[in-house]
């Protein structure tokens, strides 16, 4: 952090204990610190961590089913968590398959990972559909200030091709607001601290008030000026611009909300600068930020792309000089998986410091763990083979007293992931018959 | 499948000489007339296709067993070449190994090239006498790099869009793509966001804080990095626009006849101030020897990546370890960079300058003057009395909130900045919903689709005024305005954008190549790399050198670290300058260090992605994706003794594999004398670099001079194709399709026939029919579905 002597104006945000400082992003906008007096009880929250490539599973499964007795070496740093988790085998993307369009299968399984649809293998026109956690931030994102939060670690792919005529859209993103709108995840910690804890410009009640007007104003008149405009063009254009109006209304939900809710917030971490250079601490700033978002409930919902599908990224933490993506295509040879295996209980071990996080935050009777289902998973199993059936799938979290963690859960051969995704939107309030390729939600899984 | 009429040959011709007389042609209507298929070659269908298909194909692809759900029987009619769709994506699965699968015998060879090249051929005669069709641009947001150029020129803002705004996704190996770029909510806060800060700093009608600001970095609290002995660097946010002190600390002290250096201080790679510092003690008496330095300058807002340095430094290279180099009886450093401001800045912003061009406070008249005049160059086309009224109610608003007319107009410049009129590059259409009907853009449309192609940024006024008064579409203006743009250094956009991402020289910033492997791998070589990348391009385009010296110029560009890096002698000095290459080492893209690291792995070159790159990027024949199950390398055939070259030969031994690893892989091994960061081996590892081959066209090549030589010999009419492909997909913003195809093929010729000259290719894109017109758009059931569903998900 780089120290500041004298601050009469530009105060940092630490140390300034309950002053009302923290003017956020859309800095009239003060969210609430929610603690235990959140309406209506705790809120259930879920977040998704994705990590790419598949995983050596060998190392990931156990050889047994019921209560976990000794970890597979993936997942030995859940060690302390061990009770708190719930793995779950033989989930299946069908979506993700071929079928019929060939290569490709980095690009599709995370085009279809949330979406439960194949995607459409283009370089330009986007298509997959709507996320689950978009349903899910649809209905229930009103209550919060951000319906959900989209992050990651690994800056989208600059030039070239991604996999084999997928657009790199199907692999820089993992939520998708509708059909040909992926949303892009947020990399920098530095913007999302702002986003979430404001720049640290103080401003007056009547400054804010004014902003706030304006702001609504603004958009107003954009919204109505693009109405007038659309009669006049093309269906394709059109849709355009339906994108860019639906998402001024979101902005525009935020500042309602914030309105209402006008309380500071106390981050307790120091504001980033930047990217770090080192994974695990960019992790941990990220991670950080989203216990703190869950806890003062900002949001209900992340989804979190560890790195992007089909990533090159080399692990020199790990003193692996070789990419992620190559290493994946290991030809069995003992030397090559070893090191995959190393980087898949990397992965692992970063999720295990935000499990502790999540588990040291005290909400009410329990912790924020228990309130939460966290998962974490893969597009692929078998990375070299490209499968897409036994889908890593762990779930930290009870999920608001309803999974019964603690053990391993096998579930029929090729049942579809989307039932997962069922079962979860119905933890969040969300009921519906059917979601991608979905054939009920999941059963076995509760404390019941 | 395309439409065709008797007359579309005839149309055809005449198209090959005059743009004007092309837009005439689009202008007509299409298909009116019932619609006569084109007659194909139906005595080659039989002889070269239908005995496969009929034999290998339908065996399984037929009515009763339906494998994959396709039935292949009706396609056993050369009639059916009409369903373009179909038969491209047959010839797709046939290409590309996929089908027939394993286990079905195969057809030999030649039969199956002859089927491909029947089709192909069937298809560019198709392509050849269709009606001449424009297109349709989709609606463009702009994207992160037009986003700040167009903020830079309408304002004199610098803005770092490309830290502030989500990364832009890509289609084609572009980010300038209608279809793909799209706006999330996300977006939508940073671009409000980005309005306030912009208009904000402008106008800085809005008042600096009464007392400046002192933050320190130092090496203590490690908030200030060593690059290496006498170079610092720190990431300082810059609070707000305006005048800085910045002190630089210099602990400890060298020998009594050390000499004085000189300290630059860089702000995002800029130099921005030189001092003198005195290294010697100074004989003071002290504890702890240390002075400082403090340079006034000009700091603009944002996150900035400061670097101090101590310039040509002698001394430093006699120092060989870390405690020698810190300890402050032998060494002087710098140790920390402290910033005190802002101050109020003495100098005009340049930005008010250009908002304020008259004086505000005069009265309403020159308040609506100043309004106009933002909005019509923010919105790239005259605005109307009603749109100027609209945007005068907000500086209204802030007059009743009891603000400053200034802090009004800043008000309503934020709101054009959110408005769809300054996000997106919209094109209107007479008939939006009529796909036959193609029109001529209107003058202003072509304006900006110019200027983004050239610039990456709005119109100025020299072709807003042209266009406002309808003359800049005439021919012989039209030419001299690309003239004067690629004049202007604006075009350097072009180089970094476009060859940027043509050549995946941006990707330089995302390798890691490994640092065991390759310790002469810096920042510093990785922008020196980057630098003769784009010198050497800028250079072809300013100076229209033939196309060919792409792939083998006897000159690049060096300074003296990357000389080095190269083993060229001769160079010293930092700047980069034109070095005529005296050995056949090197010369051209492929040789190229940015070329050659963006194409490998970060421990090791890859002969297959670098011959996938040649023929993407400079042969334009991609090769297929790989079959969905790629069978692995024989593990037991190959051992990891044995070189490279021979695990891919054996993986090849899988004819599946050999038909696009044959032409992938020899041309990689082409480029197997540089290593995975560019650097000229004969050696790898323990296994003599072995760069000979053949090429599919039968030419073969021993070491890597010749493979360039074979290249530019005997492929150029297709390199400049893949480069009119390129630069065509760049400069409308959208993927091309088959009827594009004459387009392409008509401007290859015009260029080749003139000497490959690189601008005669962009004044022939700039001069074709797609670039100048487009047509409506079909409703489809698609477009209807994705409408509502968007809406419903809009008011959720």
């Amino acid at each position: 952090m780089i120290t500041k002597k004298t601050l009469p104006r530009r105060t940092f945000l630490r140390g300034m204990g309950s002053a009302a400082v923290a003017l956020p992003f859309l800095d009239a906008m003060s969210p609430a610190f929610a603690s235990s007096t959140i309406p209506g009880g705790a809120p259930v929250r879920m977040a998704f961590f994705y990590v790419p490539n598949g995983m050596i599973m060998d190392s990931w499964n156990p050889s047994y089913e019921g209560k976990f007795q000794e970890l597979p070496r993936s997942l030995k740093p859940l060690e302390p968590f061990k009770d708190d988790i719930l793995q779950i085998g033989n989930l299946t993307h069908n979506t993700g398959r071929a079928l019929l369009d060939g290569a490709g299968d980095h690009g599709r399984c995370c085009g279809s990972y949330l979406t439960g649809v194949q995607v459409k293998k283009s370089l330009t026109e986007i298509k997959g559909s709507i996320s689950f956690d978009q349903i899910v931030a649809n209905e229930i994102g009103k209550q919060t200030r951000f319906p959900s939060l989209e992050l990651g670690m690994e800056d989208a792919r600059q030039a070239g091709d991604c996999d084999s005529g997928y657009s790199c859209a199907y692999t820089n993103n993992l939520a998708w607001r509708g059909e040909s709108q992926p949303l892009p995840p947020m990399l920098d910690p530095r913007a999302l601290f702002e986003r979430l804890f404001g720049t640290g410009q103080p401003m007056t009640a009547e400054e804010r008030k004014r902003q706030t007007m304006y702001r609504r104003s603004i958009l107003d008149f954009v919204t109505e000026s693009t109405h007038k405009l659309e009669s006049s063009l093309g269906p394709t254009d059109r849709r355009k611009l339906d994108e860019y109006l639906s998402a001024i209304r979101q902005v525009e939900r935020q500042i309602e909300r914030a309105e209402k809710d006008t309380r500071p917030i106390e981050p307790g971490i120091d504001k980033p600068y930047g990217i770090p250079a080192d994974f695990s601490e960019h992790f941990k700033l990220m991670s950080d930020m989203i216990a703190i978002a869950f806890q003062a409930d900002q949001t209900r919902i992340v989804t979190f792309l560890m790195t992007r599908e089909g990533s090159s990224r080399p692990y020199r933490e790990l003193d692996i000089p070789d990419g992620h993506h190559p290493l994946t295509h290991h030809r069995n040879l003992p030397d090559l998986m070893e090191k995959v295996r190393r980087i898949n209980e990397y992965h692992v071990r970063q999720f295990a410091g935000f499990i502790e996080k999540m588990k040291a935050t005290k909400e009410g009777d329990g912790t924020l763990l228990d309130n939460s289902m966290l998962v974490y998973g893969a597009g692929l199993s078998d990375g070299n083979a490209h499968l897409h059936e036994d889908l890593p799938t762990l779930i930290a979290g009870k999920g608001g007293n309803y999974f019964k963690t603690g053990r391993r859960v096998v579930v029929r051969r090729e049942t579809p992931m989307c039932n997962l995704f069922l079962t979860m939107m119905d933890r969040m309030g969300v009921h519906t018959e059917k979601f991608g390729d979905s054939t009920g939600q999941l059963q076995g899984l509760d404390l019941g | 499948m395309a439409q065709l009429t008797e007359q579309t040959s005839k149309l055809a011709c005449l198209i090959l000489f005059s743009a004007a007389f092309a837009l005439a042609a689009a202008d007509a209507p299409r298909s009116q007339q019932p619609r006569k298929p084109a007659s194909p070659d139906a005595a080659g269908f039989d002889a070269n296709v239908k005995p496969i298909l009929k034999t290998t194909c339908s065996a399984c692809h037929n009515a009763t067993l339906n494998s994959g759900g396709v039935n292949l029987v009706p396609y056993l009619d050369s009639g059916t070449l009409n369903d373009r769709a179909s038969w491209e994506k047959i010839l797709q699965k046939i290409e590309s190994g996929e089908m027939p699968p394993k286990g079905i015998a195969r057809p030999a060879p030649e039969k199956i090239a002859a089927l491909v090249s029947y089709l192909h051929s069937e298809f560019e005669k198709v392509d050849a006498a269709a009606k001449p069709d424009p297109g349709r641009v989709t609606a463009k947001r702009l994207n992160r790099n037009e986003y700040r150029n167009t903020i830079r020129d309408l304002l004199a803002v610098e803005f770092r869009a490309e830290k502030e705004l989500p990364t832009d996704d890509s289609g084609y190996g572009f980010d300038n793509i209608g279809d793909v770029l799209s706006v999330s909510p996300i977006l939508m806060e940073r671009y409000l966001n980005a309005a306030e800060t912009i208009a904000s700093r402008a106008l800085g009608a809005d008042p600096l804080p009464k007392k400046p600001i002192e933050s320190t970095a130092d090496l203590k609290t490690r908030t200030l990095r060593r690059l290496d002995y006498s170079t610092v660097e720190a990431t300082h946010r810059v609070d707000f626009d305006g005048e800085y002190a910045v002190r630089f600390g210099f602990p400890g002290e060298r020998a009594k006849d050390a000499k004085p250096v000189k300290m630059g201080f860089f702000m995002d790679g800029h130099l921005l101030k030189t001092i003198d510092v005195e290294t010697k003690p100074s004989k003071l008496v002290y504890f702890s020897p240390f002075s400082d330095g403090e340079v006034r300058v000009y700091l603009p807002e944002g996150d900035h990546v400061f670097r101090a340095a101590f310039l040509n430094d002698d001394f430093v290279k006699t120092i060989t370890n870390d405690k020698d180099a810190y300890s402050d009886k032998k060494n002087k450093y710098i140790g920390s960079i402290t910033f005190v401001g802002p101050f109020p800045s003495k100098v005009e912003k340049a930005s008010r300058k250009k908002i304020l061009i008259c004086d505000p406070a005069s009265g309403q008249k020159c308040v609506e003057r100043i309004v106009t005049n933002l909005a019509h160059h923010a919105f790239r086309r005259p605005v109307t009395k009603s749109e100027v009224a609209a945007y005068m109610k907000f500086v209204g608003e802030a007059k009743g909130q009891g603000q400053s007319v200034e802090q009004g107009i800043q008000l309503a410049l934020e709101a054009m900045l959110v408005s769809p009129d300054f996000l997106f590059r919209m094109e209107r259409d007479p008939n939006p919903l009529d796909a036959t009907k193609a029109h001529r853009l209107a003058d202003t449309e072509l304006a900006t689709r110019l200027s983004y192609f050239l610039w990456s940024s709005m119109p100025d006024d020299e072709l807003l005024s042209l266009a406002e008064t309808s003359r800049l579409h005439e021919p012989a203006i039209l030419d001299a305005q690309v003239k004067r743009m690629l004049t202007d250094k604006k075009a350097a956009a072009f180089a970094d954008n476009f060859a940027g991402q043509w050549l995946e020289v941006r990707n330089l910033d995302s390798i890691m190549p490994d640092p065991d492997k390759f310790p002469e791998w810096t920042p510093e070589l990785k922008e020196d790399l980057r630098t003769e990348t784009r010198m050497f391009f800028e250079y072809v385009l300013t100076q229209n050198r033939p196309i060919s010296e792409m792939i083998n110029a006897k000159y690049t560009f060096l300074n003296e670290s990357l000389a080095k890096f190269y083993g060229i002698d001769g160079v010293k000095g930092p700047d980069f300058r034109k070095v005529d290459l005296t050995t056949d080492q090197r010369g051209g893209i492929l040789t190229q260090g940015a070329v050659l690291a963006v194409s490998s792995y970060p421990n090791r070159t890859s002969p297959t992605i670098r011959g996938k790159y040649v023929l993407s990027n400079v042969l334009g024949t991609p090769p297929p994706p790989p079959p969905p199950d790629v069978p692995a390398l024989d593990v037991s055939k190959v051992g990891s003794d044995i070189s490279l070259r021979k695990q891919l030969e054996a993986h090849r031994s899988n004819p599946v594999c050999a038909s696009c690893h044959s032409k992938m892989d020899v041309l990689g091994f082409g480029l197997e004398n540089y290593n995975a960061i560019g650097k000229w081996r004969t050696m790898d590892g323990k296994f003599p670099v072995d760069v000979g081959g053949t090429m599919p066209n039968g030419k073969s090549f021993q070491t890597a001079a010749e493979m360039r030589a074979v290249l530019e010999g005997n492929s150029m009419p297709q390199i400049t194709r893949c480069l009119t492909e390129k630069v065509m997909t760049y400069a409308l913003g959208r993927g091309m399709q088959s009827y594009d195809n004459r387009t392409i093929n008509q401007i290859t010729k015009t260029v080749d026939d003139d000497g490959q000259h690189f601008q005669t290719l962009i004044y022939e894109v700039v001069r074709s029919l797609p670039f100048q017109s487009r047509r409506g758009e079909a409703v489809t059931t698609l477009h209807k579905e994705t409408t509502s569903k968007t809406k419903e998900i809009a008011s959720k």
